[in-house]
């Protein structure tokens, strides 16, 4: 039972510190809760990531007791990765939080609560072996995400980004439902290896089956904010609070990503549907060229950073979808690709949005280009910071998102598409133009005549938090190889054997 | 006994009345309850398929349907709470009257 507690650890410390978090915030005084729970959820998190560690190194595979939970959650290399991977995220935002919500006056102990709670969300969607934890750990992650972007209660736009985000991602969750009924109606099963194992095995149900991928697919694909099914992102990216902002482009986008691996390479990972003659990878191949093409043409179009960012992350969905589609000739690789990916573009865009909080005041959030003309000169500290990690979002050496885009495009070229690797090569040049762009208004331009002069603001949790992002933008960039080796562990271990 | 097929084609019937709904009403408490109907036509398709003859004495279809409806509740939840917020902030329940975030 010990060894049961231990690789479900992660899990159980988020859960337990979300409760004791939100004791705290009922029983202490007002004037100093405020920091303290920002400290609080920063710890929760580093504990989850600590023990997430542990976990691996203990390893997973001898211990029985998993059987218990099957098929329910499922403990692998998969699950534990994702559980470090979103502890990493969750810790950013709550560092990120601890900052920006006392500048601008938010400070409410909900938002802690919230985060950690949605957090386990996400790791119950990346254990999920049933259709059923599928949709409650979705749903556990999506209604504190829904939550955490209504959370400025006075802003039009807060409430207006939430209300496009509740209503799409509920709208997602009963496609993707309705998809997971009719694969019950057609195999019998609501378990995504007994659902995978009755589609290889055949039937007479093949039109259903086919309809319930389609309904699928459509929910997973609007989960990961691809285009044709973005709308609601760049919506509630702007109108959310920028800390919640960070956790939805970090953590629910990789919550969503892993639900995507998870039930496309367990459940529809036979011959016919995962071929590129038919089935779901030309497809996503198509969805994958769309998303990346137009999210980087109108993220070069936006005036404010803030939703430029929030398009830049649904260009970077389109990467990944790259290396999902590639996970047709080599499943090991390419997902190893893929959570490679993750990683980097989790601390590259927690980043890149701390750097932007970190360039605001209260009363005079950065938002704009504009706003932050002339910071590299003022500020040079908050400028090279923003820059660091806008530099790896496009994926220039040496930084963390160089090798992300690396090793997608290295099993995309294994897997023969060449056509769509020279797509997403032109894409990650477009993306550069407008990366850039915020550079050159910080260090080539000066504010406007008369125009309010951004002013950093001071808070020890964002300077900590972009310090880590950092760090590990730059580890990543130099010395990729061993977070590599648990990527491929991670994923080699889990699909390697199709079917397995 | 009617047969599976007949609640099958009921549940497509109301999952598309459900779609079409969320995607042509403007305002949202009727939004809300097409999203509604949508995840009872999801109800009524597990239900019906646990009736199927080769799933005789498991009960994987209405114990699903079972933790549909309480996540559902929860979510219905957060949403009003959304619609509230947003009613007290600009006076309106249409979606196309929520229009500031654009590019």
């Amino acid at each position: 039972m010990m060894a049961l507690a231990f690789v479900l650890s992660p899990l159980l410390i988020l859960a337990l510190g979300a409760l004791l978090l939100m004791l705290a915030e009922a029983l202490t005084p007002k004037q100093n809760r405020a920091a303290g729970l920002a400290l609080g959820a920063t710890i929760v998190f580093v504990a989850g990531f600590a023990f997430s560690v542990g976990a691996w190194l203990y390893g997973v595979e001898d211990v029985a007791e998993r059987e218990l939970l099957a098929p329910w959650l499922v403990i692998d290399r998969f699950t534990i990765f994702f559980d470090g991977l979103f502890c990493l995220g969750g810790a950013l935002a709550a560092l990120l939080a601890g900052g920006y919500l006392r500048e601008h006056g938010l400070e409410r102990g909900e938002f802690y609560g919230l985060l950690i709670f949605s957090t386990i969300g996400g790791m119950m969607v990346a254990a999920a072996g049933d259709a059923l934890m599928v949709f409650i750990g979705l749903e556990t992650m999506s209604i504190g995400a829904y939550a955490l972007t209504a959370f400025r209660r006075t802003s039009p736009r807060s409430a207006e980004g939430a209300l496009k985000y509740f209503l799409l991602g509920s709208f997602a969750a009963a496609i993707l439902l309705y998809g997971f009924a009719l694969l019950y109606g057609a195999t019998g099963h609501t378990d995504l290896v007994g659902i995978g194992n009755a589609i290889r095995a055949g039937g007479q149900h093949q039109t259903m089956i086919l309809v319930a991928l389609v309904l699928v697919l459509v929910g997973l694909v609007f989960k990961v904010s691809a285009v044709p099914f973005h709308m609601w992102a760049p919506d509630a990216y702007e109108g959310a609070p920028t800390p919640a902002t960070t956790y939805m482009a970090a953590v629910v986008k990789c919550g969503a990503f892993a639900m995507l691996l998870r039930v496309l390479l367990t459940c529809f990972s036979d011959q016919g549907l995962m071929s590129w003659a038919a089935g779901w990878p030309p497809v996503l191949a198509w969805i994958a060229v769309l998303t990346m093409t137009v999210a980087n043409l109108i993220a070069g179009q936006q005036e404010s950073v803030k939703r430029m960012l929030a398009y830049s992350s649904i260009a970077h969905a389109g990467y990944l979808l790259v290396g999902v589609v590639a996970t047709i000739h080599s499943m090991g690789t390419a997902t190893a690709s893929v959570l490679f990916y993750l990683l980097t573009y989790t601390v590259s865009t927690a980043g890149a949005f701390g750097a932007l909080i970190l360039c605001g005041r209260k009363g005079a959030e950065a938002v704009s280009y504009e706003d932050l003309a002339g910071i590299g000169r003022r500020h040079p500290a908050a400028a090279l910071a923003f820059s660091l990690f806008l530099v790896s979002l496009a994926g220039i050496p040496p930084t963390a998102g160089f090798f992300g885009k690396w090793f997608i495009f290295r099993a995309a070229i294994d897997a023969g598409f060449y056509a769509l690797t020279i797509i997403a090569f032109f894409n990650s040049v477009i993306a550069a133009y407008y990366y850039l762009r915020v550079l050159v208004f910080m260090y080539m331009r000066e504010p406007a005549a008369g125009a309010p002069i951004a002013t950093p603001m001071r808070s020890g949790y964002v300077a900590t938090a972009l310090v880590v992002s950092a760090i590990l933008v730059i580890a990543l960039g130099v010395v990729p190889s061993l977070p590599l080796d648990v990527a491929v562990e991670a994923s080699e271990k889990t699909f390697a054997a199709p079917g397995g | 006994m009617i047969p599976v097929e007949h609640y099958v084609a009921l549940s497509a019937l109301l999952f598309t009345v459900g779609g079409v709904g969320f995607l042509v009403r403007r305002n949202v408490l009727v939004t809300l309850m097409s999203l509604e109907i949508m995840l009872n036509a999801v109800n009524l398709a597990l239900v019906a398929f646990n009736r199927q003859a080769t799933h005789v004495g498991a009960h994987t279809g209405q114990i699903f349907a079972f933790f549909i409806i309480a996540a559902e509740a929860a979510e219905v939840a957060v949403g009003l709470a959304i619609v509230i917020s947003l009613f007290r902030i600009r006076r309106t329940v249409r979606s196309d009257e929520a229009d500031l975030l654009k590019n």
